[in-house]
């Protein structure tokens, strides 16, 4: 293996677990020639610390808190000039449309504005380098297919008695909160204005439903990453709840025949990019830009593409994959061999396809975004007097 | 500490202070329903001083008639009509005179709600109150009450008293309160205020733009105490000013930005003041209260992004009788 060149110290990358994958650090370390250090934040203390110490990382793969951490000035603009290809997301925001539009959410708050705030008027100069997107929706065994037929997949399930003491819920408030709402609707026969901006009243129709739940023993599990997730339905009976497409990965490759739902009400939709801190400078920025730029060259979201994740600028990705491997990810066919995921190891069975079909059908059912709401303080308060309960 | 001491005792204060000095003469006789009228002040902390300073052998009691200074016999006390004596009544006792308990801790208690409320919900403990600021529970329960009348606090199903948590829609339902009455006030002052003042009002904003870079927290409050308090409160409608007081909720959360994020660029800020102070020195109350709303709201929407960054942290440094709930 090449020995890391001195120039650069250690650069310092943090974000959730389910992107900050070791293969991906591996091999960035040596096409780039020096140390890289992962480290996972999947809880609210992690978003925490990239606002109050901008100064403990240099890359933050940020995901839905754009907003937040460009309000506390914790990550810097990234200069366009400097990223290669960076006329492709100029172009990107221009088109809006095609392809594009599925995830213009991307591009909502991307660029900087004469005035300091973000928008989506393209400029030279972004907050974020989009990486990849997703889109989410529960899963669940074959026992649940039992009780509920044939009928279509919906997010109440996940509030049905039937499933008492079987189910588990994510305990990330911002994501939680939305799948928990799609749930409340679903289960009470009610609607909210906009789902992905509740009221307050509407988040209190939302707790007070979650609450007696876990009081009266409905939830099985809370889990906080994917890897807690695949555990919950390895060992802990748990047959239905919140999914992150790595658990789906793990479970599989475990021989747990897990479905994902393509629940009636449409899914939940993310977008995950990378920014670099407001603290980081010379050397340190030099290392950051030559990391967004491997990045966005395709080889990171070819891997996280064999857990489930798209890139959101997917013929960069295209290239460093194998036909095979597109065609189930991406056009949604069926496996024509035995597929790995990002670890390498086999996972996917010929003959399978995936729920949901291809690319731009599973992200034209998305319903819902992931963003902190407008009530988002009073959201967090109550969210954790559900965790606490 | 004012807050510390027994009302009563301040009162008695002032009238051994006036007695010692002679203003007071000996011999005078003193009547609880006159030395309350002469202070401007209710009878009880009156008759509870009067009796103490008797007790310290100040006064000497006449059977039901009330007291005499000094050592003098109830024969030779002196009626003199106490509004013809020139009492020094400066000090502690003017501030509290025609204040009732509630009012001398009410201020302290709504700023520390307002700061604990946009971390979340707090519960409020009444012996605790009691105990920091040395006030009966009855008087804590006269502030809280007062400050659930002005929807600072509620009251949850078991009758705690909560503050916070502070919702975005508090601070839109504030905003809009504000936008309709602060730009008049304005303009309704201006008439009020002097020229030169707003002079050197806007030279502090163009200093602190000028001089580029972060300001510190001072020089900020100082700018804004400039514009949303010196520049509104000649306004004669004192209603008008309590509401726009208690509406300045974006200053709260600015604040609370700036010491737990730290401040970093107020340009916007700062050029949104200088052209309100540009149209007051012309004259022009028409253009000041134009700039004065979109300041206003160019606040808010500052203000609404800061509360949201806000939301991600735990447990911030408050006040020992605010109990964390959520």
């Amino acid at each position: 293996m090449p020995r890391p060149r001195e120039r650069h110290p250690k650069l310092r990358v943090i974000g959730r677990s389910e992107i900050l994958l070791e293969p991906i650090r591996e091999r960035a370390k040596r096409d780039l020639g020096f140390d890289i250090e992962f480290e996972l934040i999947d809880g609210m203390e992690g978003l925490q610390r990239v606002v109050t110490q901008p100064g403990s990382f240099d890359v933050y793969h940020q995901w839905h808190t754009i907003e937040l951490i460009w309000t506390a000035r914790s990550v810097q603009a990234i200069d366009l000039r400097r990223i290669l290809h960076g006329d492709e997301i100029k172009s990107r925001a221009h088109a809006g449309r095609g392809n594009g539009r599925l995830i213009e959410t991307v591009f909502d708050q991307l660029f900087l504005q004469p005035d300091g705030t973000l928008g989506s008027k393209a400029s030279e100069r972004i907050a974020m380098l989009p990486s990849i997107h997703g889109v989410d929706a529960f899963g669940f065994l074959a026992p649940v297919r039992e009780v509920v037929g044939a009928n279509t997949a919906s997010w109440g399930w996940l509030l049905d008695p039937r499933f008492h003491g079987r189910t588990a819920i994510m305990s990330d408030p911002v994501l939680g909160m939305i799948e928990a709402a799609l749930a409340t609707e679903a289960a009470e026969g009610i609607a909210f204005a906009d789902i992905g901006n509740l009221a307050i009243e509407e988040i209190d129709i939302v707790v007070e439903l979650l609450l007696h739940k876990k009081k009266t023993g409905h939830f099985k599990g809370v889990w906080r990453n994917y890897e807690e997730a695949a555990r919950l339905m390895q060992r802990g009976g748990v047959v239905l709840q919140s999914m992150f497409s790595p658990a789906v990965s793990m479970l599989r490759r475990n021989g747990i025949p897990i479905t994902i739902a393509d629940p009636a009400e449409g899914c939940r939709g993310w977008h995950a990019d990378l920014c670099i801190s407001v603290q980081t400078e010379g050397e340190a920025l030099d290392a950051a830009y030559e990391y967004l730029n491997w990045w966005h060259d395709g080889w990171a979201g070819a891997c996280l593409a064999r857990q489930g994740y798209y890139s959101t600028f997917t013929e960069r990705v295209r290239g460093y994959l194998e036909p095979e491997e597109w065609a189930y990810w991406y056009d949604g066919r069926p496996a024509e061999k035995v597929l790995n995921d990002p670890l390498g190891l086999p996972t996917i069975q010929p003959g399978e396809s995936r729920e949901g079909g291809s690319h731009m059908q599973r992200m034209l059912s998305v319903r819902v975004w992931n963003t902190f709401m407008d009530e988002h303080t009073y959201l967090v308060r109550r969210w954790k007097e559900f965790l606490d309960a | 500490m004012l807050a510390n001491k027994p009302y009563y005792k301040a009162v008695r204060d002032v009238l051994a202070a006036n007695i010692a000095s002679g203003r007071l003469p000996e011999g005078t006789r003193l009547f609880t329903a006159a030395v309350a009228d002469r202070l401007g002040i209710s009878r009880p902390p009156a008759r509870r001083a009067l009796s103490l300073l008797e007790k310290e052998g100040v006064l000497r009691a006449l059977d039901a008639k009330g007291f005499v200074v000094g050592k003098t016999q109830a024969a030779h006390a002196v009626t003199r009509n106490l509004h013809l004596l020139d009492l020094d009544l400066a000090g502690e006792l003017t501030l509290k005179v025609g204040q009732a308990s509630w009012e001398r801790i009410f201020e302290q208690i709504e700023h520390d709600v307002m700061n604990c409320s946009p971390f979340g919900a707090y519960q409020i403990s009444e012996a605790a109150v009691g105990e920091l600021y040395k006030v009966s529970r009855t008087v804590v329960r006269d502030v809280l009450s007062r400050m659930q009348e002005r929807g600072l606090i509620t009251k949850d199903r078991s009758s705690h008293w909560i503050a916070g948590p502070l919702s975005a829609r508090t601070l839109d339902e504030a905003h809009e309160v504000r936008r309709l009455l602060e730009p008049c006030a304005l303009g309704g002052a201006l008439q009020l205020l002097d020229r030169d003042d707003l002079i050197a009002m806007r030279a502090r904003v163009r200093m602190t733009l000028e001089s580029g870079g972060a300001p510190t927290q001072a020089a900020i409050d100082r700018l804004e105490s400039d514009l949303h308090q010196t520049c509104i409160r000649p306004v004669r409608n004192r209603r008008l000013f309590d509401i726009i007081g208690r509406s300045q909720l974006a200053n709260v959360i600015n604040r609370l930005f700036g010491t737990y994020i730290g401040i970093h660029d107020e340009s916007g800020m700062l050029s949104e003041h200088r052209l309100v102070f540009d149209h007051l020195i012309l004259g022009d109350s028409v253009g000041a209260e134009a700039a004065m709303r979109h300041h206003l709201d160019a606040d808010h929407t500052r203000a609404r992004a800061r509360l949201k960054v806000l939301s991600v942290f735990g447990n911030p440094e408050i006040a020992a009788y605010l109990v964390r709930v959520h």
